[in-house]
């Protein structure tokens, strides 16, 4: 049984404005494998949310082929890359994105509601243990205005994981946390991955990318680098070297 | 320095608005039609409601009139009751009485028609307004058999004598009798409505039996401390004391007081605060809508607020900056408004001119008043305060670093989002209530004007003409008048038929009380007598009105004579008293309140209900007796047009002329004008309501379009969160509709409730039923639901074709 999560070959992502071509992608091929922990880093600008986007089905690429857990995803329809991203994909994003009308319960029951295969107890449980796990479970009835800035990304951990998704795409998850609260959600992320979870991260901050088991290095919408962060060899690599990998 | 920031700052706003000229074009219309409209219905039902009267004590003088069967329907009052109840009622003081007629006044060039009132002595004191020349008469020239003498208005002396200054003592040929003038009234001065005469009433009930003395109208002052609701439940104690003494007479007869111009309003109080709060209304969803554009451009401006709060603005110059924004579009907006708004009163004067032939009630005075210019000020302030505050504080007081970074807002506040979702429901609950009360009124309106008279009103023209006492003192002059004017205009090459009757299917008749044979009415049995319009008619005039004959026969030759007592009733009278029996040849007779016995009518026909007048008044059947038996002073004269109308209305000058040289016809108009003028004021008052409704609709939906669109618009990236988190497109936007859904209910349920309130209460005074209340409901209900639907999907739908990743970025 084949250990690749994520496939990306020759994945292009042109944005449009005012008859400007952006090419925020260009020909990026990518394998990404059960278990690992990946972050992805570059300088603003660079396409690495592009790419993260991309990877969590909340964008589509102009040309290439993305194949999911040996699925081709690349021309899907939206309710298709809906179902993927409710089922697989676990988001953590540096804003948060808590619904503020919602309780912390509710907030991570949402994505669990999308689903019909899951019983209202199913739920409950799931809920329970993902917020036992990010020990928020006390504040399971606030409301997200009533939390710290940590705790709120905690409770989106919780949401992220919820479902137990093959997959977590975390957008910065730091980036707008002092550097205690930052601490927190590493070791989480870090705690995640020893339990099997396959995390994807962008990250401007060294010392979180160090955290992951393997960096990625995005400059002008390439991949300049991918090293594994357990060996010291730095490897160049094209596309076709890490499809082969 | 204080100065100068306050240039900057409407420097600043000017520049704001310059840049988005859409926006500021669409907000300062809306202003104006919401201050405009407003304001004029304030100012229209002010100036004919509830202004003083323009002279000393103006604001406590009442008439008292009369009611029936809880109607307050402005009867006039027997004499008699109205002593009574000058002597029983406490807290008014300074008792007068009148009654109104047309009368012909003799000039050189023909006569002419004008309204005479004829009052007691004391009847200028009330209104505190002497003769500007002259004097007012006294006690014993107003009694019987004195000289005749007359007060006559500013205009009738500048009209007639040229403003004459020596027409003190000179004589007036009034109905035939010479009056001497001993008084003219001041400019504008025209008491109790529209008068160009005032004559001695000469009577006392004292010296008359209950049906011999004229029914009057009742004037005091309320005094000081009293209201009218105090003076009315006397009022409803002396009258059933009264009924009492005479059962038959008074039965659901009452009294009541009003202030004068209240007078005409009747029970048509409904309508009138129906109006004032759709005004209302009308003008706070304009300002919720405009509030609302203002809320959303705060809030795109965000980020340039939190800059500005950065640098060191103050909270203060952060709130005057915004407020500029809202000062500068509402006060043009009230700019236009009040310019469309005193055109539109101008135009209110000459179209309320159509309502009555007699000349509008002297206070109707429309334009820019005080009240309205001082209301318009308020109005102004008031949605200054309503468009510019809110945003202005709530811009001002947001968390500013959060929007710097451009981080923690997570997802929509859940304070911003409360403030929307109550827009939304004031909107539903504003809409709700003034569609549901304006089509109510249109549609009663509507139903009220379209009633089937009974009879064909198509190409014809109606006339009035007034057989004074003194030229035709007999009944078989006046029956040989209508006999010769009769065969003269049917001969005529430009008149058809020609019917003469005392009142004409659609007018308002007089009514009498009748007493069928073979019945008992004693108190024992509490049988009340029957009654119903009496009205004389030439033989002839049913049948060529088009009135449909059920049974029997109309009137024909073998009922003319003063010596024969036949009559034909309507079906309406048949069934109510009759039953399923036969009437044909039944006998009923008129009460006399003087105790005289009458003659009995025996019922040779039947023929189709005829409604005389509108409202309750169209339900009462009709008697009708032979012109011939009972030739009355005061009669309407219909013709059907042959070539044209004004032809017709020659042909009729010329054969008046031709028989009565000093016999003017009046009311001249074709039926269907007649009929329309009757409720001419009720159109008009429900257009006026209709005009706001529409206001309302448009208001209301642009309005629920706009919050709804700006609420969507803010959840942009709350969807883009959903939808990374799994949820498809189908389940957004049902969660949408849902929420869509529940601010309708939560707004609609309580817009329902106050809308039906006064639906239902319109309604009923036009005697519609329920069904017609729910139809109008369900329909609105409908309506505005609709628009809330699609004020959700659409922008739910657009923000869906975004990706998720540029939803979840969006600002």
């Amino acid at each position: 049984m084949s250990n690749i999560l994520i496939r990306l070959n020759d994945v292009n992502k042109v944005f449009y404005t005012d008859e400007v071509e952006t090419h925020a992608l260009s020909n990026i091929s990518l394998v990404i494998n059960k278990g690992e922990y990946v972050s992805i880093s570059g300088p603003s600008g660079c396409g690495k949310s592009t790419l993260l986007n991309l990877i969590g089905l909340l964008d589509t690429s102009n040309s290439g082929i993305y194949q999911l857990l040996a699925h081709d995803v690349s021309g899907i329809s939206k309710k298709e890359r809906a179902r993927i991203r409710n089922k697989d994909i676990g988001f953590i994003f540096q804003s948060f994105n808590l619904i503020s009308d919602l309780t912390v319960e509710e907030n991570v029951n949402l994505p669990l509601s999308y689903r019909k295969d899951l019983t209202k107890n199913e739920r409950e449980q799931f809920v329970l243990s993902s917020l036992k796990k990010v020990n928020m479970e006390h504040r399971a009835n606030h409301f997200p205005s009533q939390l710290s800035g940590g705790q709120q990304q905690r409770v989106a951990i919780a949401r992220a994981i919820a479902g137990n998704p093959s997959i977590i795409l975390a957008d910065e998850p730091t980036g707008n946390l002092d550097s205690e609260n930052a601490e927190t959600i590493m070791t989480l992320l870090d705690l995640l991955h020893k339990e099997g979870t396959t995390i994807c991260m962008v990250t401007h901050d060294p010392r979180s990318a160090k955290r992951a088991t393997r960096s990625i290095d995005i400059l002008d919408g390439q991949i300049i680098a991918d090293k594994n962060n357990n060996q010291t060899n730095l490897n160049h690599i094209n596309t076709h070297q890490t499809d082969a990998a | 320095m204080m100065y100068s920031t306050v240039l900057q700052d409407i420097s600043y706003a000017m520049r704001l608005l310059a840049k988005k000229p859409s926006f500021t074009i669409l907000t300062t219309l809306v202003m104006a039609a919401g201050i405009g409209l407003s304001v004029f219905m304030f100012s229209f039902l002010n100036t004919i409601l509830f202004k003083d009267l323009p002279f000393t004590d103006g604001g406590s003088l009442v008439i008292f009139s009369g009611s029936e069967n809880g109607y307050h329907n402005q009867n006039r009052l027997n004499s008699h009751d109205y002593f009574e109840i000058k002597k029983q009622l406490q807290g008014v003081s300074e008792f007068s009485l009148y009654y109104d007629t047309a009368v012909n006044v003799a000039g050189n060039d023909g006569a002419r028609r004008y309204k005479a009132i004829l009052i007691a002595p004391n009847f200028f004191e009330l209104t505190r307004t002497p003769p500007i020349l002259g004097r007012e008469f006294s006690d014993a020239e107003n009694q019987p058999g004195t000289e005749a003498i007359t007060l006559i208005s500013f205009d009738l002396w500048k009209n007639i004598y040229a403003g004459d200054k020596n027409i003190i003592g000179k004589l007036i040929l009034i109905n035939g009798v010479n009056h001497e003038i001993i008084g003219v009234m001041p400019q504008g001065y025209a008491f109790p409505d529209s008068a160009d005469l005032w004559l001695p009433i000469k009577q006392h009930p004292t010296q008359l039996t209950r049906g011999q003395a004229e029914p009057i109208y009742g004037l005091a002052h309320l005094d000081e401390g009293t209201s009218i609701e105090d003076v009315n439940r006397q009022l409803d104690l002396i009258m059933q004391r009264i009924e009492q003494n005479y059962p038959q007479t008074n039965h659901g007869i009452g009294a009541y007081i009003t202030s004068i111009p209240w007078a005409n309003v009747q029970d048509g109080d409904v309508i009138i605060y129906t109006m004032l709060i759709v005004a209302l209304l009308v003008f706070i969803l304009a300002s919720i809508n405009v509030g609302n554009l203002l809320l959303s451009r705060a809030v795109e401006r965000r980020k340039e607020t939190a800059i500005r709060v950065a640098l060191g603005a103050p909270r203060s110059r952060l709130i005057s900056q915004m407020l500029w924004e809202s000062i500068i579009i509402c006060s043009l907006g009230g700019l236009i408004g009040l310019l469309v708004m005193a055109w539109g009163l101008q135009v209110t004067q000459k179209i309320t001119a159509t309502f009555f032939t007699d000349p509008l009630p002297f206070w109707w005075e429309f334009g820019l008043d005080n009240f309205t210019l001082s209301l318009f000020f308020l109005f102004v302030i008031c949605s200054i305060v309503v468009t510019g505050l809110l945003p202005a504080w709530k811009n001002s007081a947001e968390d500013f670093n959060g929007v710097l970074r451009d981080g923690t807002r997570g997802a929509t506040s859940k304070k911003s989002g409360r403030i929307n979702k109550l827009l939304v429901m004031s909107e539903i609950f504003i809409s709700m209530t003034v569609l549901i009360s304006a089509v109510s009124l249109t549609v009663a309106s509507y139903i009220e004007r379209n009633i089937n008279i009974g009879a064909d009103t198509d190409n014809t023209i109606v006339a009035k003409v007034i057989l004074s006492d003194t030229d035709y003192p007999t009944k078989a002059s006046r029956v040989l008048f209508a006999k010769t004017l009769t065969s003269r205009l049917e001969n005529s090459s430009n008149i058809g038929d020609v019917m003469i009757s005392k009142k004409l299917p659609g007018f308002r008749a007089d009514t009498a009380l009748f007493e069928i044979e073979g019945k008992e009415y004693t108190q024992k049995n509490n049988e009340q007598y029957p009654k119903a319009n009496n009205i004389s008619t030439t033989i002839g005039s049913l049948k060529k009105l088009g009135v449909k004959l059920h049974h029997g026969r109309y009137f024909n030759s073998s009922d003319e004579g003063l010596e024969k007592y036949t009559a034909v009733i309507t079906q309406s009278f048949a069934e109510r008293h009759f039953g399923t029996q036969s009437s044909l040849g039944r006998r009923f007779r008129l009460i006399s309140e003087n105790g005289k016995p009458q003659d009995w009518l025996t019922i040779v026909g039947v023929v189709a209900h005829t409604a005389q007048g509108d409202d309750i008044y169209a339900k009462i059947p009709s008697v009708f007796r032979p012109y011939s038996q009972v030739p009355k002073g005061t009669i309407s004269i219909a013709m059907r047009v042959q070539t044209d109308n004004s032809a017709t209305i020659r042909q009729l000058r010329a054969t008046l002329k031709s028989i009565d040289a000093q016999l003017p016809a009046y009311r001249i108009e074709t039926y269907n004008q007649g009929i329309e003028r009757m409720a001419a004021p009720l159109k008009f008052v429900s257009s006026l309501t209709l005009l706001c409704g529409l206001a309302a609709v448009i208001l209301a939906g642009s309005g629920i379009y706009g919050v709804m669109s700006n609420t969507i618009n803010q959840r942009t990236q709350e969807i883009g969160v959903k939808q990374a988190l799994g949820a498809d497109e189908d389940l957004i936007i049902k969660e949408f509709m849902t929420t869509g859904l529940k601010q309708l209910l939560w707004g609609g349920f309580p817009g329902v409730f106050a809308g039906c309130f006064l639906g239902f209460a319109i309604l009923q005074l036009f005697n519609n039923g329920l069904s017609i209340l729910i139809i109008i409901t369900l329909s609105i209900i409908m309506f505005i639901g609709s628009i809330v639907m699609i004020a959700t999907y659409l922008p739910t739908k657009r923000a869906l074709k975004m990706e998720p990743s540029e939803a979840l970025h969006y600002e």
